[in-house]
């Protein structure tokens, strides 16, 4: 998580005039994948920087499992926010480019009114509420 | 499946050439909860609130 904002702090501050909903999609760096856990640099760096972040997950290849690691990624995070799954084939994750990580705000119109870059170098939750504040 | 820099550099570029931009109309969708009994759809908040999406995993 960028900067001195946190989700968790945005949500505190704006879920009665915002609603929120986390995606869980596909796992960003599972051990049957591109994992960063057999690595020691990154592992260290993992650890200092993203320290919430498991490293020892996955990469689920059901629905259940998927609901079964998105539980348990919600109750670590300690958001309390309730966290919804993307399907299998990926269709929410792919029609918003969403992997690793990524942020919008849409209106109440439907339409997109902030849409950061690709995750995970511009996830930056100060834009998020940079946007939510402008558009309040 | 992603599984190094590379592969993860084409996805995102494969996919970001359709994801929404600002003033397009965001994708509808419904998905459930990770108890798989509770659902959201996106549609449903229009003209109701704003909606901050947050994609992500647990690695």
């Amino acid at each position: 998580m960028r900067g001195s904002v946190s989700l968790t702090d945005i949500y505190a501050k704006y879920h009665e005039q915002v609603k929120f909903i986390p995606i869980y999609i596909r796992e960003a760096h599972p051990v049957d994948g591109w994992w960063f856990g057999g690595n020691l640099l990154t592992k260290k760096l993992m650890k200092t920087f993203a320290p919430k972040v498991a490293m020892d997950v996955h990469d689920p290849q059901t629905m259940d499992e998927r609901r079964q690691v998105a539980g348990t990624c919600e109750a670590s995070l300690s958001y309390g926010v309730r966290t919804y799954v993307d399907v299998m084939d990926d269709a929410v994750n792919k029609a918003y480019a969403g992997w690793p990580t990524r942020l919008y705000l849409i209106d109440t119109d439907g339409v997109v009114v902030y849409a950061a870059g690709l995750g995970p170098y511009d996830f930056h939750p100060s834009k998020l509420e940079k946007a939510i504040e402008n558009y309040l | 499946m992603i599984t190094d820099r590379k592969s993860a550099t084409t996805w995102q570029k494969k996919y970001d050439l359709q994801a929404p931009k600002v003033g397009d109309t965001a994708p509808d969708f419904s998905l459930c909860d990770a108890n798989g009994r509770n659902s959201v759809r996106l549609s449903d908040y229009r003209q109701k609130m704003p909606v901050a999406l947050i994609f992500g995993s647990f690695t």
